[in-house]
């Protein structure tokens, strides 16, 4: 028995992190593949992201995971070499895997017992016993034996060389390090193994393949292969592996190791080469070989003086084998012995994952950092108070011009500080478009409808706490584009259309927002029956509907409680409609709206604040109370003092440039009599919910500012028409209002 | 928390207040800090004992007045009255009390088990009796007050959504 996972351990946070990671590409990967079956490089992704995932399961002693991967793993090797061909029953079969390894891996994060493997195992079983167009080659040799320098291999890959000898090929040796201490180095070893698998004919390795699988793999690897040509080829493909530090190639002579025709390559062929080979396909945008030493130089500074792993691949080939110095300690012994004769090797060496660019940071550290700039805000502001108090006064005028101007300067500094902190909690749309593919996918097949999915913008930013907010609102308007928008195959073409209807995503930045549109090329929203909908479940009668233009009708299906699908379907019928989009987007101030013609399709858009941690808001007195509206909810504020009040049957209400808006307290309103507007009320907050204008009395107007959101705990996350709160200039709390749901 | 006297007995650490005439107890891991009583905005369409807001060092907490969550005579104001802040689970509230008499070491042979003789609406909170040489002291389970507290406000504002719902139409 393997040993109990350690679920507290980094290792295991790094294989979930990265399993997850896997899923998800090959998730991209397999919708791609059913559009090009054959594409090499996409299965052999598919293939990478199996065996990587079975590396990391073996480690940690996670049975299962080994079972389902090695045997998907043995299909897609048979698809590799020819003897298999990848259809749609293969991809389906792929993407149940995927779904077992995503239920797997909730449960192994939650520490729960996961799902049984066996029925899943039986499928991939009776799938690999059926469809082969022959027997797969087998293509590595296991071979077995603990380290031990080349002149004692074990017998079993000493014959391996032996035998490639005999039939006239030339072998030679991967020696590849790692990092010191860098973790899951089984997984690597494994990686490794596979990319020079691809490129050459593997022969075996030390360790051997099944003392890896053990987790007995050290800083050092060596991938015996053939034909030597393919040196070049392999060290660039390998050094795309994370926290590869090093690696070269040795030709094989069973007698020892020899210096001669080591692969010596100058720096700038070595970055070259990575940069062609580096991952064999791999999408890493920017970091070709992200674990290659960077030598920085001093000459010319430009980039071709910066040479990425050239020392110590060389220094790897002169050295005795495996044993040159310690790659990682970087500095003084590296550049000492990597002894090349170019002056720029007295720079430090340097590794670029040491320097990576980004660091992992916990939510709840930004979240601290927030509020901890919110609170330098406040009492920036009470010196701002301080010093016009002073200034005021006239002997301490001075002081307090000085006060002022550091006031101001203050204010500049923690107003970066507080855009920086906000710029962290940005998160690309990649994060939940990436599963949007194949929701799309199963959707579609689900519905027998053909759709062709556009997807473009997934690098768009957007706040954390956005991104969260607008997940389920997506797939529930990409749910409705597939079921009720695209028409069937039929339909289409009987209308002139290509069977196959088109859905695109979109998103771009538009000032201080982003935009998010789902547009489809379907049947349009049928504002008659949505008319009729709204009349039969009760939401209006039948005169007011009828008096609705279009624009107007189409809001109706943000009512709560609205569903135009004439009886709730598997795909969109969950409970969840329209009006929870618009609910949730306008939690985090955003807006929804859709546009519709008929026979010719629908486009939904969502428009998203940057961030929501802060809103520009007016802040009124009411009741003696201090609150803040959001500004963006607020059309205009009219003085009515001295006015003479309207009544309209016996309501009061303000006439503004020919607008009627009924006339409510928001001190009578937050207590339940809202028609009460009292003698004390001076200033009126035009404000328009949906359709319904309001006008909101309020005692006096203190002024229009920025303000920090927070968030009062759980206890008063559901107060109707209670957004959140913010501290006050002087420290106190105020209640910031959602005016959508204060009446 | 439990811990152990030097007599090698396990003892319990507790926050003492006063409510009325009575003497509580709740355990000091579950409290924060106790702070003087300060402004406090209230939050609007909210249940009585929710008393409203308050500024803890950038963050903004809910407060609760515990005499009126108890159903208790409401007390003016006065220079005694505390709040103690409470962390359950990370939720942080802050519980209005009368004052605060100290923090004790109880041995944890001097807590006897609920017992009929609390009978008033904090009897359901009750996890044990302190006994002291001068009081006795009713020890309450302050996670299960706040997730109480949060329950009546579920339904106070659910009930609040349906009789506006109904105003809509």
């Amino acid at each position: 028995m393997p040993p109990a996972p350690i679920e507290d351990s980094e290792e295991f946070r790094i294989f979930l992190d990265e399993l997850g990671e896997m899923v998800e590409l090959t998730e991209a990967n397999l919708v791609e593949l059913e559009k090009s079956p054959g594409d090499p490089g996409l299965i052999s992704e598919v293939f990478r992201a199996m065996h990587t995932i079975k590396g990391g399961a073996a480690t940690l002693g996670l049975e299962d995971g080994v079972k389902v991967t090695h045997a998907m793993e043995t299909l897609l090797d048979e698809v590799r070499s020819g003897s298999r061909q990848l259809d749609s029953s293969m991809v389906d079969l792929l993407f149940s895997v995927l779904d077992w390894l995503k239920v797997w891996r909730d449960a192994l994060s939650a520490g729960l017992s996961h799902p049984s493997p066996v029925s899943l195992l039986e499928s991939i079983e009776e799938f690999s016993s059926s469809g082969a167009l022959g027997p797969g080659p087998k293509r590595t040799a296991a071979v077995s034996g603990a380290w031990e320098s080349e002149t004692s291999l074990p017998p079993p890959l000493k014959e391996a060389i032996e035998s490639a000898l005999a039939r006239g090929k030339t072998p030679a040796v991967l020696k590849v390090r790692f990092r010191r201490g860098a973790p899951l180095l089984s997984v690597r070893a494994y990686q490794v193994i596979t990319y020079a698998d691809e490129i050459a004919d593997v022969l075996g390795s030390v360790p051997s393949a099944e003392d890896i699988e053990k987790d007995a793999v050290g800083e050092e690897l060596s991938v015996y292969f053939v034909p030597a040509e393919k040196g070049d080829a392999l060290v660039g493909a390998v050094s795309s592996v994370t926290d590869v530090s090093s690696a070269s190639v040795e030709p094989v002579g069973l007698q020892g190791s020899t210096e001669a025709g080591a692969s010596h390559r100058s720096p700038e062929e070595l970055q070259s080469l990575a940069h062609h080979t580096g991952g064999g396909g791999r999408p890493v945008p920017e970091e070709p070989a992200t674990a290659l030493e960077i030598s920085a130089g001093s000459s010319g500074g430009g980039r071709g003086s910066v040479a990425q792993g050239g020392p110590q691949t060389q220094r790897q080939g002169e050295a005795a084998p495996g044993h040159s110095g310690d790659a990682s300690t970087g500095t003084g012994e590296g550049s000492k012995q990597a002894g090349t004769p170019t002056p720029a090797n007295d720079a430090p060496v340097v590794r670029k994952t040491d320097l990576g660019r980004t660091v992992r940071v916990d939510v709840s550290l930004l979240d601290f950092l927030m509020d901890t700039v919110g609170e330098l805000v406040i009492q920036r502001t009470r010196l701002t108070q301080i010093a016009s108090k002073l200034q005021a006064e006239d002997e301490t005028a001075a002081a307090g011009q000085d006060i002022g101007t550091l006031a101001a300067h203050l204010q500049r500094i923690s107003q970066e500080l507080q855009e920086g902190i906000m710029r962290a909690r940005l998160l690309p749309l990649k994060n939940i478009f990436a599963k949007f593919p194949r929701l799309i996918r199963d959707l579609s097949a689900k519905c027998g409808k053909q759709v062709r999915f556009e997807m473009t913008g997934e690098d768009t930013e957007l706040d954390r706490t956005v991104i969260e907010a607008i997940d389920d609102p997506l797939i529930h308007i990409l749910r409705n584009a597939v079921d009720h928008g695209i028409e069937t195959p039929e339909e289409r073409r009987k209308k002139g259309k290509p069977p196959e209807g088109l859905i695109r995503l979109s998103a771009w930045h538009q000032e201080n927002h982003v935009l998010i549109q789902v547009e489809d090329d379907g049947a349009g929203v049928d504002v008659e029956k949505v008319k009729e909908a709204a009349v039969k479940k009760g939401l209006m009668s039948r005169e007011a509907v009828s008096n609705l233009d279009e624009k107007q009708a189409l809001e109706l299906i943000f009512l709560p409680g609205f569903s135009t699908a004439e009886k709730p379907t598997e795909v969109s019928g969950r409970g969840v409609g329209m009006d929870v989009v618009r609910e949730n987007l306008q939690r985090v101030n955003g807006t929804v709206e859709v546009r519709t013609r008929r026979g010719h399709g629908t486009t939904v858009s969502l428009r998203l604040p940057l961030t929501v941690a802060i809103m520009r808001a007016l802040l009124v007195l009411a009741g003696g109370w201090v609150y803040a509206v959001p500004t963006s909810s607020v059309e205009e504020v009219v003085d009515f003092s001295g006015k003479t009040l309207q009544t309209i049957q016996g309501k009061p209400t303000i006439v503004v440039r020919g607008r009627v808006f009924p006339l409510v307290s928001l001190q009578g309103v937050l207590e339940g009599d809202m028609w009460n507007v009292g003698k004390s009320c001076q200033y009126a907050l035009l404000t328009r919910n949906g359709k319904n204008l309001m006008a909101l009395a309020v005692d006096d107007l203190i002024g229009e500012e920025e303000i920090v959101v927070k968030e009062m705990g759980r206890l008063l996350s559901r107060v109707r028409g209670v957004a959140g709160a913010t501290i006050l200039a002087d420290g106190d709390p105020a209640i910031i209002l959602d005016v959508n749901y204060l009446v | 928390m439990a811990a152990v006297s030097q007599a090698g007995e396990s003892e319990r650490q507790i926050v003492v207040f006063t409510l009325g005439t009575e003497a509580y107890g709740v355990d000091i891991a579950s409290v924060r800090e106790i702070i003087v009583m300060q402004k406090i905005t209230p939050v609007p369409r909210t249940p009585e004992f929710v008393q409203g807001i308050i500024n803890l060092r950038g963050r903004v907490i809910p407060v609760l007045d515990l005499r009126k969550h108890f159903g208790f005579d409401v007390k003016p104001p006065d220079k005694d009255q505390r709040i103690v802040v409470t962390d359950v689970d990370g939720e942080i509230v802050g519980v209005i009390v009368d004052s605060v008499f100290s923090v004790m070491r109880v041995p944890q042979s001097a807590i006897e088990p609920p017992s009929p003789m609390v009978t008033g609406p904090e009897a359901q909170y009750l996890t044990g009796i302190a006994k002291t040489e001068d009081k006795l002291i009713i020890l309450l389970d302050i996670s299960k007050i706040i997730t109480d507290a949060e329950k009546r406000m579920l339904k106070e504002i659910d009930l609040a959504h349906a009789v506006l719902d109904e105003g809509d139409s």
